[in-house]
């Protein structure tokens, strides 16, 4: 276990979770390592949040789910964007940049 | 938005109806998410079993995490709900005793709560159906001084009073007048009586309702000086007597004197302003009024009605009450016009105010009423109790099962989650009593209206939406009360403890939470039983008081003359026909003619006795005219002198008999036998006085004996006309219920033409003045019974548990030597002290808050120390039984059995 992993600010994993969605369907394992894949493991969806916040997009509108045969022939559920999710994820990254912009703004403020 | 809210309804939707598909996709779900991981820690180099364990590890407590899973469903509460229902429901068919302890004690609080809530409902809050606006609409009442310096209330008006209020008030809007009697309603054998609302065809403005069949009357039909001859039927009348016939209009129906044409039919549930009473029709003032008096509207001395008034928008009760008083005023003053004989309004101050419709709620509410507030306050106690007793079921019951809760805390279960689990089960059993409680309010609360109100008519209970709403707040709020502390107690038990300790181990703990509770129950029935104790005693004192007549003996009998018109010697061999048919009847030993009734109705003249100014400033002289065997058929002594006999006839000297309590007030300390009185002028001829019979109570049953004189019928024939009524007092030998419909039947043959008979004991007619000092006898002994009952309840489950609890100690003691006496007083020692601890805080409460109902007793201290005495011993007595069986018990714990025991 390495010390470098951070912690998820609250309300981040929705983000990531559509902007994982957002090139592909996939589904719920391929999505936390996707994640953590691509930030290099500093990010570690734990996995007890995972399924619950699944559900929660699901309920809203913002993506939608589908049983399918992945790769190996394994029956898998794959999550996919809906039109709505694409809108919310435009908006919330938008968001998330102006807010780092910000804090980054005030961090370096000397 | 629109498309968040459907994909949301449509998620929650499938989530509740097709649970079982979604609960396996979550399994599905779940697993490949673990093969998945397995896989790829496998590729890594671990061994299958081991890379199963560690993704397992990762992943987290799989339940917990469905658990969450499915509370991002937004189903979960109503799942849980349901879960919870059905296991709650599966928990209590596994414990029958229990169960049914707690719905016991629960319908018993909520039954009779919910019955109380009935009953104060219509008493105080809900106004009469139909009525539009009621809080503008007001009763008037006058108040006004009377001669002995007292204020008095009166809230009878003249038909003429009326006319005048309406014409000189100015902040009014409406005004009606009504009355309602019991009158002789049909002809032949469906003669009944019935009660009649008599009404101004104005009131019917105040209400909402429209007839359902016909018009209601109108200003033309009730107007000076007879009106019109019309009536409009109740609804139920209508459907019971005439089976909902449309052609019922244009018929007649007979009541009291006249025929009325049936012109329409009230809606359902129209009742007027009846107070709880239904009557069976409506008919006009002025039609009604002409038959009894001609000049019903010019003068003020019949008053007969109560007037209804609905204020002017903007309007306070303040402000009508004062132009109320005022217009009173100017009536009263028109009234003295006419009537040289009555004060100035100078003098007795007459103040007009506009009250509640509610009669228990303006200021002429009788004691009754303050008994059933009481008796309420009463009834919430008990809900008190019962909710102390099912906290403490329940409080046993949850440390029975800490270790089920421990182990289900320990796989995974939340805090909350468990808490929310026990809570529905305490609403389950709840609601289980309620209805339970609900079903028996509607069976018993019958009796229970007919103890308190006086009203025949069926409430229903299970149908009135007001009290259903109030038996469902009544039941959440029980939960809450009863099922709280103990689900938070068990929620938040101690998990390491819990799974290590047996039974055995430090499981047996006195509860400080439960002894309060036992406390608690046991002070609240000493109140009870203490209030139930003094209210007998009050009732008993009551009883005892020498009326002056015998109640136990006397049956009334009055006749219905129905405008069958008798001249005076037919009257007077009609009223000697009664009287001897009356006394030839098998069991009868005596009967006489009167002119008034005790408690019913009286009749007074003026009197004038040398030597006195005015005698009517004195206080109110009563008459009554009976037959020579007056006095021997009412049991009224005669203390000095002589009774009137068969030769003080019309034409003999003018003789009366006086109450003790007249001779005193007019002749002080002179020998009264021989001295005079005149009736109505002083040109009257002298009546003598010849004897002095003891005092009798006419009006108000705790009172002085009233100022009574008592002529010869005969005489009082010849001078002063007609009696009023032909009515007889009839003496009998044993219970006058069981002759009651044999006199009358044998009586009946002798009336002339529809002329009817009507027969009741005459303790009926005395008893409701006893009303306020039964009722709260019989419900407080009720309630305290029952409260009793669960605080026994209540001390034999606690103890019988901490005797289980206790079975290795006891073992333990018993094997090292103490003998069954000692356990037993162990045990019961510790029943006793908690009844002793209720008994004293019980004592002290009800000796501090007795004081409250002191002025509803008589002739009892609300401290009277042979109550607190026979409560107290009786409570020690019930203490000592219901922890005497459990100790027995435990006296014959085999030390064998109880150690090896888990």
């Amino acid at each position: 276990m390495t010390d470098d992993r951070l912690d998820l600010p609250q309300g981040t994993l929705d983000l990531l979770i559509l902007k994982a969605l957002s090139l592909e369907p996939q589904h719920g394992w391929a999505i936390s390592e996707r994640i953590r894949q691509v930030s290099r493991a500093t990010l570690q969806i734990p996995q007890g949040s995972l399924y619950p916040a699944l559900h929660r997009l699901e309920r809203r509108g913002w993506i939608k789910a589908e049983w399918g045969a992945s790769d190996n022939n394994r029956r898998a559920k794959y999550y996919e964007l809906t039109r709505a999710g694409r809108k919310q994820l435009d908006a919330e990254t938008d968001a998330w940049q102006r807010l780092t912009t910000a804090v980054s703004l005030v961090l370096d403020m000397g | 938005m629109l498309g968040e809210f459907w994909s949301e309804l449509r998620y929650r939707a499938r989530a509740i109806l097709r649970r079982n598909d979604v609960e396996r996709e979550l399994d599905d779900e779940v697993r490949s998410h673990l093969e998945y991981e397995v896989a790829k820690l496998e590729r890594g180099g671990l061994s299958r079993g081991e890379a199963l364990r560690q993704a397992r590890i990762a992943f987290g407590g799989v339940d917990r995490i469905k658990d969450d899973t499915r509370d991002a469903h937004g189903v979960s509460l109503v799942e849980h709900v349901i879960q919870d229902v059905r296991y709650a429901l599966h928990g209590l068919r596994a414990r029958p005793m229990f169960t049914a302890a707690v719905i016991v004690t629960l319908a018993a609080g909520v039954g009779v709560n919910t019955a109380m809530f009935g009953i104060l409902d219509r008493t105080f809050l809900r106004p009469p159906r139909y009525l539009i606006d009621p809080g503008t609409v007001n009763r008037v009442y006058v108040e006004w001084q009377r001669t002995d310096g007292k204020r008095a209330f009166d809230r009878s008006y003249a038909y003429t009073t009326y006319a005048d209020l309406s014409r000189w008030n100015r902040s009014l809007s409406h005004l009606a007048a009504f009355a309602f009697r019991t009158m002789a309603v049909g002809d032949g054998e469906e003669t009944k009586p019935l009660q009649v609302g008599i009404v101004s065809a104005s009131f019917f403005d105040f209400f909402d309702a429209r007839p359902v069949l016909g018009r209601f009357f109108g200003p033309q039909e009730d107007s000076i000086p007879a009106g019109r001859a019309v009536a409009v039927l109740s609804y139920g009348f209508w459907q019971s007597r005439y089976t909902g016939r449309h052609d019922v209009l244009g018929t007649t129906l007979r009541i009291g004197k006249s025929l009325y044409t049936v012109i329409g039919v009230a809606p359902p549930g129209f009742e007027g302003t009846s107070d709880g009473r239904a009557s069976v029709a409506f008919v006009p003032i002025t039609a009604f009024a002409a038959t009894i008096d001609r000049n019903y509207y010019k003068n003020y001395g019949w008053g007969w009605l109560e007037v209804l008034v609905r204020r002017k928008p903007g309007v306070t009760v303040d402000a009508a009450s004062a132009d109320l008083t005022s217009a009173n005023i100017l009536s009263w003053n028109a009234e003295r016009v006419l009537e040289s004989g009555l004060a100035a309004a100078s003098v007795v101050h007459p103040i007009a105010v506009a009250a509640p419709i509610q009669l228990a709620r303006g200021p002429m509410a009788g004691p009754e009423t303050k008994v059933v507030v009481w008796i309420g306050a009463v009834a919430f106690v008990v809900l008190l109790i019962s909710c102390a007793n099912v906290a403490n079921l329940l409080l046993a019951r949850a440390l029975r099962r800490r270790r089920e809760m421990a182990v289900r805390r320990a796989i995974g279960g939340t805090r909350g989650r468990l808490v929310q689990q026990l809570m529905t089960e305490t609403l389950v059993l709840a609601a289980l009593g309620s209805f339970a409680g609900l079903l028996g309010a509607q069976l018993a609360g019958g009796g229970l209206r007919r103890l308190l109100v006086d009203v025949n008519d069926a409430w229903p209970v299970v149908t009135d939406g007001r009290t259903l709403a109030f038996a469902g707040i009544l039941t959440l709020v029980t939960a809450l009360l009863a099922g709280l502390l103990p689900a938070m107690q068990a929620g938040g038990v101690d998990l390491a403890a819990s799974l290590k300790a047996g039974t055995r181990e430090g499981a047996y703990r006195q509860s400080r939470v439960r002894t309060t509770l036992l406390l608690l129950q046991s002070a609240l029935s000493v109140v009870l039983l203490i209030g139930a104790g003094l209210f007998v005693r009050s009732l008993q004192q009551v009883r005892a008081l020498p009326l002056g007549y015998d109640l136990d003996h006397l049956m009334y009998v009055e006749t219905s003359m129905r405008g069958a018109t008798l001249n005076p010697a037919e009257a007077g061999a009609l009223a000697d026909r009664l009287v001897t048919g009356a006394r030839a009847i098998p069991g009868v030993t005596n009967a006489t003619l009167i002119e008034s009734v005790p408690f019913y109705s009286s009749e007074g003249r003026n009197l004038r006795v040398a030597g006195i100014d005015s005698v009517r400033k004195l206080g109110r002289f009563q008459l009554q005219a009976g037959s020579p065997d007056y006095f021997a058929t009412t049991g009224t002594r005669i203390l000095r002198g002589r009774p009137f006999t068969a030769d003080d006839r019309a034409g003999t000297p003018l003789v009366a008999v006086v109450s003790d309590a007249m001779a005193k007030i007019l002749w002080k300390d002179e020998n009264p036998i021989g001295k005079c009185f005149r009736i109505g002028t002083d040109t009257t001829p002298c009546t003598s006085v010849i004897g002095i019979a003891e005092n009798t109570k006419a009006r108000n049953i705790t009172g002085e004996g009233e100022f009574m004189y008592y002529l010869p019928m005969a005489q009082y024939v010849a001078t002063l006309g007609q009696p009023s009524m032909l009515a007889l007092f009839v003496r009998v030998h044993g219970r006058p219920e069981d002759l009651v419909e044999t006199t009358r039947s044998r009586l009946q043959p002798l009336m002339p033409g529809s002329a009817f008979v009507t027969t009741q004991p005459f303790h009926q007619i005395v008893d409701p003045t006893m009303q306020s000092w039964t009722s709260g006898a019989r419900m407080f002994l009720a309630f305290g019974v029952m409260a009793l009952a669960l605080a026994a309840i209540g001390l034999y489950a606690v103890i019988s548990f901490a005797v289980a609890q206790r079975t290795q100690e006891l073992g333990v003691r018993i094997a090292l030597g103490a003998r069954g006496v000692d356990l037993l007083r162990l045990v019961v020692g510790e029943g006793v002290r908690v009844t002793l601890g209720g008994v004293a805080i019980g004592t002290l409460i009800a000796f501090f808050a007795g004081k409250g109902i002191d002025k509803l007793l008589f002739g009892v201290s609300s401290r009277d120390p042979l109550v607190y005495g026979i409560v107290a011993s009786t409570l020690i007595g019930v203490g000592i039984l219901a922890s005497a069986i459990p100790a027995s018990r435990a006296a014959r714990v085999d030390p064998n059995v109880a150690l090896r025991a888990e």
